[in-house]
């Protein structure tokens, strides 16, 4: 397996550069879908992804300054921090939103617990998830793209009851939707992925596995025939005549909500996700089971931060009863 | 009377049962969230230790090993049903706002963990301080955690609101938020400690 | 009685409205002995014997004494004591078997009595299963599985916790957070993230 960097956190010794690199490179493999979401949603996306950022440098240097540790801002992380933040807001929050939130998840998502490579929990989600319950109203309000008009996500329109209306597979895979700045473009967003798989910078174990059961799940349990005006539309009429005909419509929810951005870019995070193969399985199927019983039965319509979170609590746990055998022994 | 000075400090600072003793969470967190419902239910605990310390510490000779906690029980509920009715008769409005935790003093960890560790240990005096030392501790923190819970979570402090045009951050006037506003007031304690020495 | 009624009241005292996580019950022990496993789990099975068998008596109380008298109101007074009583059972119990852990719970096995969690499932309990004053068809084996499965929720908060806190062991937080406060706020994301069950329908 050529450039697999070992999947193996503190405390074990290790070069700071080979992590800084890992970090650097999944900030690069996430460029196309900002882009995409600038694209998309204006130039007000623009400003949260570069306010996320620089108040996540800017907190990270404050916080090590004060408690005398290495400024290590230039290792990607508090960046990488940043960066996911803002890709899990929506586009037109108020300036200080994402500052408020990026602030908080390198303070306490991450200083907090001594650094990186020591957090539990994801830090974009721990910030995520902390300006879900301060300021729901600016966390749930989405503008439609390349308008100005209010919109609600389709898995938000799906929780409500309502008809979808007109979006088909194609817009959700290239993003014409409402939704937060990084988790709209599937296009974008796997290009990225399929580059951090190749150069071996994550393990398809957690994602796949996490995507497969949220589908297999909502195909058991979930909504039928989700884009009815789909079987009218003689472009798409062989796949959608065929999945319509199922049971529930995983294709669609799994390119609806932020579960790409999830499953390639937040579960893998090394830090907190299980250090074995079996671990990360485990991992996988637990995200996905809550996420999908959330967006079928709980009040929000999205679960992927709050599933991540409850699996990042349990890594510890699942490190503990899946240790790998050492050679020799029984 | 330097000495019962000392031990009414103790339940204060040294031995605060909110951030050093780590007791009646439950009730902290529920009714932190506001100043004013913090004062009362301060003095409402207050209140139930003093008389269950002093009355435990006096009895404490007759009440059998095997059965002292069920004892204990008893001598507290009947202070937490006087203070009940206390409320209910002269300040309705502060009853109707700590709600169930009026009644839920009888399991406040603060005032059997007193009776456990203090009361039936030590002589009547000295449980009467512990036992108010202990209340004002857990009344100051109280007020402590709700002034940071009410004015960053409702914008407001005592009701009155303080900043206009100020978002609060809803999560504050939750449970989630108390639990980190303990945490970080524990770890700024802390710093202040450290530096202290 | 039915098998759903069972998988309902399983998912919704494990997960959904965790005692610890969601109901913000039981967190003075909770922040107190998570700090390693193996002392964690002694308390998680100690806090599930008593709400089991809470859950069991104050039934039969509720059922059998209160009602019937039209003593209801002494509901919260006569359950406590027999949480009383029964934890004074398990101290002793506790005691004989392994001073070590009996010394090492301290003050915090005697607050088991106090422990939120067990009044709480208790009430929870009657409120859930007696309609009008009247026990619903099957009540007493609801109520027994509730018993059971809020101790089930405890444990899986103490694990969850006394896991990440073995973790952090081994790291080095900063000096000002070590042990309580991080703990708390290690509760504070945890019961976070929780949130996300808020809502829920079946």
């Amino acid at each position: 397996m050529r450039n697999r960097f070992i999947v193996s956190v503190s405390p074990h010794l290790h070069k700071d550069e080979s992590v800084s690199k890992i970090m650097w490179m999944v900030v690069l493999s996430l460029i196309p879908a900002g882009i995409a979401g600038v694209f998309i949603f204006g130039v007000s996306a623009f400003w949260v992804i570069i306010l996320g950022v620089i108040s996540a440098l800017a907190t990270e240097a404050t916080l090590q300054r004060l408690t005398k540790r290495k400024i290590t801002i230039l290792d990607g992380s508090a960046v990488l921090t940043g960066l996911l933040l803002a890709y899990n807001l929506p586009p037109h929050v108020p300036f200080w939103l994402p500052i408020v939130g990026s602030c908080f998840a390198i303070a306490i998502g991450k200083q907090v617990f001594g650094g990186l490579g020591q957090n539990i929990f994801n830090p974009a989600l721990v910030g995520r998830v902390f300006l879900m319950a301060s300021w729901p109203k600016y966390m749930t309000t989405f503008l439609k793209p390349f308008d100005a008009v209010t919109s609600a996500t389709p898995l938000a329109l799906l929780k409500e009851g309502k008809l979808i209306g007109n979006i088909s597979y194609l817009d959700l895979f290239l993003g014409k939707r409402g939704g937060c700045i990084g988790e709209v473009c599937i296009l974008a967003l796997l290009l990225g992925a399929l580059f951090l798989l190749i150069r071996g910078y994550i393990s398809w174990h957690i994602p796949i596995t996490y995507i497969f059961t949220v589908g297999l799940f909502t195909y058991i349990f979930g909504a039928k025939g989700l884009l009815t005006p789909l079987e009218i539309s003689t472009a798409q009429s062989g796949i959608a005549k065929f999945l319509t005909g199922l049971s529930g419509n995983w294709l669609f929810y799994i390119l609806s909500g932020g579960l790409i951005l999830g499953a390639f870019f937040m579960a893998t995070d090394y830090v907190t996700s299980p250090l074995t193969r079996k671990g990360q399985i485990v991992f996988g199927i637990g995200c996905g089971l809550i996420t999908a019983i959330i967006r079928l039965w709980g009040g929000y319509p999205e679960g992927v931060s709050y599933a991540i979170l409850m699996m990042n609590a349990a890594t510890p746990i699942i490190d503990r009863y899946t240790k790998n055998r050492i050679y020799g022994t029984k | 009377m330097k000495k019962f000075f000392s031990e009414f400090l103790r339940g204060i600072i040294k031995e605060n049962p909110t951030f050093v003793l780590v007791l009646g969470l439950c009730p902290t967190l529920a009714v932190s969230i506001s100043v004013i419902n913090g004062i009362g239910m301060g003095i409402a605990a207050t209140f139930v230790l003093l008389g269950s310390n002093i009355i435990i510490a006096m009895l404490k000779n007759i009440i059998p090993d095997r059965v002292r906690i069920p004892c204990y029980i008893v001598v507290i509920a009947t202070f937490v049903t006087i203070n009940e009715m206390v409320m209910k008769a002269y300040s309705p409005a502060l009853n109707r706002a700590l709600g169930i935790y009026v009644p839920l003093i009888v399991v406040n960890c603060i005032v059997l963990g007193r009776a456990e560790a203090y009361a039936s240990k030590n002589s009547v005096v000295n449980s009467l301080f512990d036992g108010l030392g202990m209340g004002v501790g857990f009344t100051l923190a109280l007020i402590l955690i709700s002034a940071i819970r009410e004015f960053l979570g409702a914008g407001t402090l005592l009701g009155h609101t303080m900043i206009k045009g100020f978002q609060p951050a809803f999560v504050l006037s939750m449970p989630s938020g108390a639990l980190l506003v303990i945490g970080l007031l524990l770890g700024f304690f802390n710093v202040l400690k450290s530096k202290k020495e | 009685m039915n098998a759903t009624q069972f998988l309902t009241i399983f998912i919704s005292a494990v997960f959904i409205y965790n005692v610890i996580l969601s109901r913000f019950l039981g967190l003075c022990s909770f922040v107190a002995i998570s700090k390693e496993t193996k002392p964690a789990l002694a308390m998680s099975l100690s806090v599930m014997f008593v709400t089991t068998m809470a859950s069991i008596i104050t039934w039969f109380i509720y059922r059998f004494l209160l009602i019937p008298f039209g003593l209801t109101y002494l509901r919260t007074i006569s359950f406590i004591l027999v949480i009383a009583t029964f934890v004074q059972f398990v101290e002793m119990v506790i005691k004989k078997i392994s001073p070590p852990m009996y010394r090492f719970f301290g003050i915090y096995l005697p607050l088991i009595t106090v422990n939120c969690a067990v009044l709480g499932v208790a009430v929870l309990n009657v409120d859930m299963f007696f309609v009008n004053g009247k026990a619903v068809p099957g009540s007493f084996y609801y109520s027994l599985f509730q018993g059971i499965c809020v101790g089930l929720g405890y444990t899986l908060a103490m694990l969850l916790m006394s896991g990440i806190r073995e973790r952090l062991d081994l790291c080095n937080v900063p000096e000002a957070v070590k042990d309580f406060p991080l703990a708390f706020i290690i509760a504070s994301i945890m019961s976070l993230s929780f949130l996300g069950f808020n809502g829920f329908r079946f």
